[in-house]
């Protein structure tokens, strides 16, 4: 959390469906922020809850609980037509299958979201859907029909298309699921370029690879968020590993001089550096003192052996009162390892190498307002 | 446990209860217009034949004078003869509950109680009458206003009143059996009494009326003619003479041309609804079956055979067409049974005991088992064929390799336009097969609609020509003849009064060349060249100034002297004389459903018949041009009191609209039922264009998704459904109303052929076509809003999820 307002705002957001089988949790109490600017992967396992996650956001879905705002408004608030029109001119939606409408051209598909919303007047929409069309590359087919046009090429067409009203969020849920992978790299170039324009651009895919080339990855298990920071620091850690090690996870500031050993089983297992610079300082059972600076992303893992109590993990008085980090307990981690063994190298290999991460979460790009 | 393939088929059953209940209304209402024509059809032409037999119907009617009781027993004993009544036959006048005098025909029997011939059926109250009791034919009684237990008040022919309770109400078919009455609509009300109240009604105890049953043959009119001819014979050699004679088989009830006018229809109408439903259901199935694609893709996946999807749909069709007939058969028994109640009122028929047609059950159920499974067949083939990768993806190559059609390269240069408009015109003409479909149904059921109203104006058109028959405003009857001049003379000086015609009348017995009675006729004689009569004619010319014996006959005779035309002789026994005629024309009147009738003129009839210029009959013009019926009968009412004053006894001033009214009764009733068709076919036509409609915008569900997400407004939506369903609506209409002509031609010639033999000009009224209009263009929008509407609520995940 910056402090500073997001674009869109994810609050205690749950989704049951009610099936003939019974209810089914597929959201569990979401609380996410996405900035302006940012180009975020959502990415997750089949049956994660991207999707649905994403359905929420773009407002094609309700949730049973909780809220989505975006600028000022509360989407859900808003009947669905109402809904539909505040869609039409702030979010552009990409879908897996194109979606285009087939007995429209791909120049008329792209007008149709502005006769729609009627933003530009009438004489002027031509010229900018071609525009956009050039844009991404998709001039030439203007004229052709969607039935014509091969899966990348009305892929292309429904971003322009997302695009025709300007809006400052485009949502796209797996957009490349259906194409070839030299397809889907032409699209996520265009959604780069998109974002270096500055528009905010939320993705669902369950590709990591493409999921590594945003700016941030929202991560989703069982109906869950990873902690983020986690899953930078632990990447080789499978989803569901994750998810545990953020239900132990604490985020909290640290003080001067505050004593992270303490009693064993309180004692700091795994501490990864959130905000501000933390300079620790170590002692050893033999008195050897070392100092530990960790920048955000940074962490250290310490698994001190059973009936040790000399060691010492003290916060040093110069780091700042706003410094705050990640930590997993001793206890709780050294249970956790037993019925994980396998992560443990995952754990030490990465402390080892104090692995600089600098988060991209709190990027800044030019955006433009929510109309 | 059920099998997971079957469980499917019931799945897609209760699934998707309004698609499915769209598809069985679809169905349902194509059989149940079938089933109520063939019902109908069935019905009528049996209930009419085998209720009329039932009554044992007179075979033959004579008009005599002088019949003994004696002569009456000597023709009990002619060869041939089951049983033979007599009766006495006049009319008198009836005060009406609404203080009017209206003519009533008493029949009076000499031993009611036994009634052997024309047996009445009693609706109400007692029969037989006591002395000074009247019975009641049903269909007249509300011209009387009468109830069993009222006092009815007769004027005899001195003026004198004699009032007679109604013991009871009746049903007689017979009425209209005799070729020279006018036919059952033209016969003023029944009254039936014991012969013991004749003489108290001031009439002789000698009967004028001979009721003959055949012994064997009853349904051969040319057998009956030969007794008929013996039984003349006996007659004439016991003094008594014959003045006119019916012949009629027992098992042709006098509207049966009525029945075979409406069967006729029937038979035309049914057609075009099994056309009709074939189509509706074929549109039907496509629509269903678009919708399965994806489902059929995954069943090609996973390992489902082409036989074995087809199985799943074809039993899904089958339960559709079991459940539609299950739901039409009661249905169409239903109003079968209320529109044969109806009819049957109408026409004087009697109904058996309802019992369901098993021709129209059968043919039901086999269009509701065939029909479906040959229209569903060929898109389940498709569908089966399409790949796997097409039917699950949801992105169905339209296979637009072939060159666009000019109509659609047109719409694609369609660049000005508003999107969502496009999105209307090009959604409209997508799919060519299935607007085919769709609109040949509609626009069949639009035509059939539009037709019946063009059939019932051809009808009106026809009545309102007949009406150049009876153009005079009174006709004027009096009791007893008188010189032509002096009642002239005296009613014109009346200032009401514009003009006076004397027409004669004469029944007479119609001779063939074997010398058999064929039928009577009555012989109307105007004055020559009278304004009074503009006859439609069929050949020849009418009757001039200056013809000798010249005779123009009604398009009946043709029945019984087939070929008969202008220049041939016609020879006619009038008064037991037999005189010969030339005819000059024939006309066209109220066909089959009249009786004979024959125009000559006024000097003709009045020299052969030896009337030296006397009549008991005039034709009275108002001054007043256009008078309605009430200022007819204001002036008949002015006029009887006027010659009352001077003098003269009157039978009768009747409106000359009333006789035009009763004339065409009958042919209002094939207008009424053709209406009642029309609003049959309307509602085949109604559903089908909302189950249509209904099914084009749920296979949309899809695209409206879409459309929402890329921010189109609830309002939006609804109209781009909406004025796609208003194309459709519009252009079914156009074609609707261009089929109709034909169509139009094809049910005015069957009713026309079926009463007149004879074809009259197709009149074309603009009601049917506003009314299909509306009704087409407010049915599309509804049948569109209703979906889309349902789709507009749906979130757009589960839009876009939506099979």
């Amino acid at each position: 959390m910056t402090g500073q307002s997001a674009l869109i705002e994810v609050r205690g957001l749950v989704k049951v469906f009610k099936t003939p089988a019974g209810s089914v949790t597929v959201l569990k109490g979401i609380n996410l922020d996405f900035n302006a600017g940012e180009f975020v992967g959502i990415v997750g396992k089949s049956g994660s809850g991207k999707s649905t996650l994403v359905n929420m956001i773009t407002g094609i879905d309700h949730p049973t609980e909780g809220s989505v705002r975006a600028g000022d408004v509360n989407l859900h608030s808003m009947r669905e037509g109402e809904l539909a029109v505040w869609r039409g001119r702030n979010m552009g939606v990409i879908f897996q299958f194109f979606q285009l409408l087939p007995m429209l051209t791909v120049l008329e598909n792209v007008l149709l979201p502005m006769d729609l919303a009627k933003l530009l007047p009438f004489e002027k929409r031509e010229e900018r859907a071609m525009t956009l069309l050039e844009q991404v590359g998709a001039a030439e087919v203007a004229n052709k029909l969607p039935g014509a046009l091969s899966g990348g090429q009305q892929q292309i067409a429904a971003i322009a298309r997302a695009l025709a009203n300007d809006p400052p969020i485009l949502v796209a849920d797996e957009p490349t699921g259906n194409l070839d992978t030299a397809t889907a790299d032409v699209i996520f170039s265009i959604f780069q370029e998109l974002a270096r324009q500055g528009k905010t651009i939320l993705f669902v895919t369950h590709d990591m690879t493409l999921a590594n080339r945003a700016d941030r990855k929202v991560i989703l298990s069982d109906g869950e968020l990873v902690n983020e920071h986690l899953a930078a620091a632990f990447p080789t850690l499978t989803h569901p590993q994750l998810l545990q090690l953020t239900h132990l996870a604490d985020r909290r500031r640290i003080s001067p001089g505050e004593n992270l050993a303490g009693d064993h089983s309180m004692a700091a297992g795994l501490l990864i550096a959130l905000e501000g610079e933390i300079e620790l300082l170590t002692s050893s059972p033999t008195g050897k003192e070392k100092k530990i600076r960790l920048t955000p992303g940074q962490y250290i893992f310490h698994e001190a052996p059973p009936g040790e109590t000399t060691f010492q993990l003290v916060v040093s008085p110069e780091v700042a009162e706003s410094a705050e980090a990640l930590i997993i307990q001793a206890g709780a981690l050294e249970s956790w390892l037993k019925a994980n063994p396998s992560a443990r190298l995952a754990l030490q290999e990465k402390a080892a190498n104090l692995v600089d991460f600098q988060p991209a979460a709190h990027r800044r790009r030019g955006s433009r307002r929510l109309v | 446990m059920i099998r997971p393939r079957w469980y499917k088929v019931l799945a897609d059953l209760w699934g998707n209860r309004v698609r499915s209940s769209l598809v069985i209304a679809s169905i349902a209402v194509g059989l149940f217009a079938i089933g109520i024509i063939l019902t109908l059809h069935t019905i009528l032409q049996r209930d009419m034949r085998s209720g009329y037999a039932a009554i044992h119907p007179a075979n033959m009617e004579m008009s005599v004078l002088s019949l003994r009781t004696t002569t009456l027993e000597k023709v009990r004993g002619v060869a041939g003869v089951q049983n033979a009544e007599a009766a006495r036959v006049f009319n008198l006048r009836a005060k009406a509950r609404s203080g009017e005098w209206v003519t009533i025909t008493l029949n009076a029997f000499p031993d009611i109680k036994n009634k052997k011939i024309n047996r009445p059926k009693l609706e109400e109250g007692n029969w037989p009458p006591h002395k000074r009791q009247i019975a009641i034919d049903r269909y007249k009684l509300d011209e009387l206003g009468c109830n069993v237990g009222d006092w009815l008040e007769l004027e005899l022919p001195d003026g004198s009143i004699r009032t007679m309770q109604v013991s009871g109400v009746i049903q007689d078919q017979s009425i209209g059996a005799s070729g020279s009455g006018g036919g059952f609509f033209m016969a003023p009300a029944q009254g039936y009494i014991s012969a013991d109240s004749l003489g108290w009604l001031g009439q002789p105890e000698a009967y004028n009326q001979l009721y003959v049953a055949v012994a064997d043959h009853a349904e051969d009119e040319e057998h009956i003619r030969l007794v008929a001819d013996r039984v003349r014979k006996t007659i004439e050699k016991n003094g008594g003479v014959v003045l006119s004679q019916s012949v009629r088989a027992s098992d042709n009830h006098p509207n049966s041309s009525y029945t075979l006018a409406i069967s006729n229809v029937l038979i035309v109408l049914g057609a075009l609804v099994v056309v009709l439903s074939g189509f509706l259901i074929t549109n039907t199935f496509q629509a269903l079956l678009v919708q399965q694609v994806g489902q059929i893709g995954i069943m090609k996946t996973i390992g489902g055979r082409s036989q074995q999807i087809i199985a799943i749909y074809l039993s899904l069709i089958f339960i559709f067409g079991v459940l539609a007939f299950a739901l039409a058969l009661p249905l169409a028994n239903w109003a079968s049974r209320g529109l044969l109640k109806f009819l049957a009122g109408q026409i004087n028929m009697e109904l058996q005991e309802f019992r369901p047609v098993p021709a129209a059950a059968f043919l039901m159920l086999g269009l509701a088992l065939i029909v479906p499974q040959a229209a569903g067949f060929l898109p389940i083939l498709n569908g089966v064929r399409i790949s796997v990768q097409e039917a699950t993806s949801g992105i169905r190559q339209t296979g637009k390799t072939s060159r666009p059609s000019r109509l659609e390269q047109r719409l694609l240069h369609l660049r000005r336009a508003p999107r969502p408009l496009l999105v209307s015109l090009r959604n409209t003409f997508r799919s060519k097969g299935r607007l085919a479909l769709t609109l040949i149904t509609l626009s069949l059921g639009g035509a059939i609609f539009i037709a019946t109203f063009n059939v019932r104006t051809s009808i009106d058109d026809y009545v309102t020509r007949v009406g150049k028959y009876f153009l005079a405003d009174i006709n004027l009857t009096l009791e007893r003849p008188y010189h032509v001049r002096e009642i002239q003379k005296s009613l014109e000086a009346l200032p009401e009064v514009k003009m006076v015609e004397g027409w004669a009348s004469a029944r007479a017995e119609i001779l063939r060349s074997d010398n058999l009675v064929a039928d009577s006729t009555t012989i109307l004689a105007p004055p020559a060249d009278s304004p009074l009569v503009q006859p439609i004619l069929l050949e020849g010319r009418w009757v001039s100034a200056g013809d000798h014996n010249a005779i123009a006959i009604s398009e009946r005779f043709s029945d019984i002297l087939p070929g008969i035309g202008p220049g041939d002789t016609l020879r006619l026994r009038i008064n037991g004389q037999e005189t010969r005629w030339t005819v000059v024309g024939r006309f066209q009147l109220v066909g089959k459903s009249g009786g004979y009738v024959a125009y000559t003129s006024f000097e003709n009839l009045n020299r052969t018949v030896g009337y030296a210029n006397r009549t008991n009959t005039f034709r009275v013009v108002a001054s007043q041009p256009g008078l309605t019926l009430q200022g007819q009968k204001e002036l008949g009412r002015k006029i009887e009191s006027y010659l009352k004053s001077q003098g003269y006894n009157v039978k009768e001033a009747a409106a000359g609209l009333t006789l035009n009214e009763n004339t065409t009764t009958g042919l209002d009733v094939l207008t009424t039922f053709l209406l009642i068709m029309a609003l049959l076919t309307a509602l085949v036509g109604s559903i089908g264009l909302m189950g249509t409609m209904s099914l084009n915008v749920m296979e949309r569900t899809r695209e409206i998704g879409v459309l929402r997400a890329i921010g189109a407004s609830d309002g939006k939506v609804i109209q781009i459904v909406i004025v796609e369903g208003l194309l459709i609506g519009i252009i079914s209409w156009a074609l609707a109303f261009l089929l109709s002509f034909p169509i139009s031609k094809l049910m005015s010639d069957a009713v026309f052929m079926a009463l007149f033999d004879a074809s009259w000009r197709s009149s074309f009224t603009p009601i049917g076509s506003v009314i299909w209009l509306a009704a087409a263009l407010l049915l599309s929008a509804v049948a569109s809003i209703l979906p889309a509407r349902n789709a507009a609520r749906l979130t757009i995940r589960e839009v876009l999820a939506y099979e």
